[in-house]
């Protein structure tokens, strides 16, 4: 095993086998595109990808606070919604054409979480997860109740464009480039490095002279934007959204899913994660669809349970374990230690 | 005027079942740690059993409150000994996902086996008592009077009884508790199987008035968090103010602001939490650590 993983290092493997997986995932619509009539790539498998991408980059989103910051956001949906129905508003209300619809859909979302974010992202563990939480439920109902803009329960309807080869791009090029931009932010900035600071000891960062708030405002309205865009995508893919299918529970709860079951805070985690939890969606869908949720809400407490760590940080032997960073991010498991340290600094 | 009392009649009114709904919530966080993202599937599990027996066989649903005790209090006891006890003094994310896990799974079992027609249930104490212009159902007022026996009995068990005692010092400091002899592990299950049961009659408490459906859940469980910040955790006169203290505003909102119905009550209850933690991101009594104690 130990030689195999210096070969496998030695020789960058590694990357090799990325490069190969990202030219080929890059020529399969081509396949399409000049041989329509051999069906050798059919479009639902196109929009199958396509849909991949789509969680790949929101399940990256959602780490860029979650795991990097440590604020374990139950709501980040609220902003593929808010994304989704700016798009959809604009476009089928207004009669805007997709591209500047989209950057409306997702300048809302960046204010709505800069608004949001000022209040709860000063609230400590628990209360900033079900103040977000709160946020996401509350939306949800908000829409339904302004009716002349959204549509209320009827939903909207945005002019369809089926192009899938073109969707799979777009959402192909933005997976790619928000992973590589976390990669960047967590390996190459101070500003990633303040995150980490910020998730490793919060009280520690402020001492140190760092402003933690503007930090973890300017962190979650990143996330904002881009799963805003996601929304927008999603939403004129979808061709049709209402406040049940937009602000769909498991889509909130499936974003924390991914990200744990890779592994939270690291950058491979995301996407590996993402992807296992599409794949395990897909069969449940196909052979227990009465029972999918079911299947997924007991799935989701196995993996709490089992595999805290998540599937990169089992494998992961580097020395960095994650599991002690664990203990520290989300408190310690002795609560009057806890209420000591406070109530010294408090002092 | 009328129109104001009357509004101010009905929101104490409901928020005598919020109290009592918030109780196992508060309970639950206080004691053990646990933030119960499941809780609103309890009270719909109580619900629903008072629906299920108020059919099957035809008892009046306040009656059912009895057997509704005693079923949701094994569950609970079950849940908590296979599940909960793993999740207990570890960070509190992992027992927000488990629960929350738990809350789908409930959420979703009942939509398979019920369906997700909303459910109705009809008492016998129907009708108004009539004062001038202002009128008090009857069933409100049988709801509001439950929830204040449930909360004396629960308030006299926690500090009258050996048990409620052991209760309490759990929550005060674990440890103290274990070396003074407190088997700590029958009291968090016994304490989560209470809590349950409370919650399991919150939902008989609230069928009468209510549909009942598999997914009025997660709006009940943003209610518990939302008066629990509000009034502090485990405090039993904390649940019942805070409780009314959202009935009213529930009411007041749909009754004054035209156009906007019941489903403001969740956006209201929503804006609340966000006011009260922004206003004191501690919360209103020193927020969880200060206030792990049941009074």
């Amino acid at each position: 095993m130990r030689k195999l993983g210096s070969f496998w290092r030695h020789y960058h493997l590694g990357r090799w086998l990325l490069l190969v997986l990202l030219i080929f995932l890059f020529l399969l619509p081509v396949v399409q595109i000049i041989a329509p009539e051999r069906k050798l790539v059919s479009n639902s498998l196109l929009f199958s990808f396509t849909q991949l991408f789509m969680l790949i980059t929101l399940a990256n989103n959602w780490n860029l606070t979650g795991g990097f910051t440590g604020y374990v956001d139950f709501g980040h949906a609220v902003f593929f919604g808010l994304g989704a129905y700016g798009t959809g508003v604009m476009m089928a209300k207004i009669g805007w054409s997709f591209v500047p619809a989209l950057i409306t859909g997702a300048i809302i979302a960046a204010l709505f979480a800069l608004l949001i974010g000022s209040a709860t992202l000063r609230l400590k563990g628990p209360y900033f997860s079900i103040a977000m939480l709160g946020t996401f439920v509350a939306m949800r109902e908000i829409v339904r109740i302004v009716k002349p803009i959204t549509g209320g329960g009827t939903g909207l309807t945005l002019p369809p464009y089926l192009n899938r080869p073109l969707f799979y791009y777009v959402t192909l090029i933005m997976a790619i480039v928000v992973v590589a931009f976390a990669w960047w932010l967590i390996r190459r900035t101070e500003f990633g490095s303040t995150l980490i600071a910020i998730r490793e000891d919060e009280i520690g960062a402020e001492t140190r002279g760092i402003n933690t708030t503007l930090h973890k405002i300017t962190i979650f309205m990143i996330g904002a934007v881009l799963t805003g865009i996601v929304g927008g995508l999603w939403a004129y893919q979808n061709t049709f959204i209402d406040p049940d299918i937009v602000f769909f529970e498991s889509r909130t709860v499936e974003m924390v899913m991914m990200v744990m079951l890779g592994g939270l805070g690291t950058v491979a985690g995301p996407v590996i994660g993402a992807t296992v939890l599409y794949w395990l969606r897909d069969i449940l869908w196909a052979n227990l669809l009465q029972f999918h949720l079911i299947a997924q809400g007991l799935i989701l407490i196995l993996i709490v349970l089992f595999l805290p760590e998540g599937i990169v940080g089992s494998f992961d032997d580097s020395g960095t374990s994650l599991g002690r960073l664990w203990g520290r991010t989300f408190g310690s498991p002795n609560p009057e230690k806890q209420t000591a340290e406070e109530a010294e600094v408090s002092a | 005027m009328d129109q104001f009392t009357q509004a101010l009649i009905n929101g104490i009114m409901l928020g005598g079942f919020y109290a009592v709904m918030v109780l196992g919530f508060s309970i639950i966080w206080g004691v053990m740690g646990v933030i119960n993202l499941a809780h609103g599937e309890f009270v719909m599990v109580g619900a629903y059993l008072t629906w299920y027996i108020h059919k099957q066989f035809g008892w009046e649903p306040f009656a059912t409150i009895l057997v509704v005790l005693v079923i949701m209090f094994g569950a609970g006891y079950i849940l908590q000994r296979i599940l909960i006890n793993r999740i207990i003094e570890r960070p509190y994310l992992i027992s927000l996902l488990v629960t929350f896990g738990l809350a789908i799974i409930i959420s979703n079992s009942f939509k398979l086996i019920f369906t997700a027609t909303p459910r109705t249930v009809d008492t016998m104490f129907s009708g108004f008592w009539r004062f001038g212009n202002v009128t008090v159902p009857i069933t409100r007022s049988l709801i509001m009077a439950a929830a204040l026996i449930i909360m004396t009995l629960l308030y006299l068990f926690l500090h009258y009884t050996k048990l409620g005692k052991s209760i309490r010092a759990a929550a005060q400091n674990r440890e103290a508790a274990r070396i003074v002899g407190i088997e700590i592990g029958s009291v968090y299950a016994l304490t989560f199987a209470i809590a349950i049961a409370l919650t399991g009659a919150a939902g008989t408490l609230i069928s009468p008035i209510q549909p009942v459906y598999p997914f009025m859940g997660s709006a009940l469980t943003l209610k518990a968090f939302a008066i629990t910040a509000l009034a502090g955790l485990g405090s039993i006169p904390g649940a019942l103010f805070g409780g009314i203290f959202l009935g009213l505003i529930e009411v007041l909102i749909a009754t004054f602001v035209p156009g906007v119905g019941t489903n403001l009550g969740i956006v209201s209850s929503y804006i609340i939490l966000v006011i009260v933690l922004v206003v004191r991101p501690q919360g209103l009594f020193g927020g969880v650590q200060a206030a792990r104690e049941v009074h």
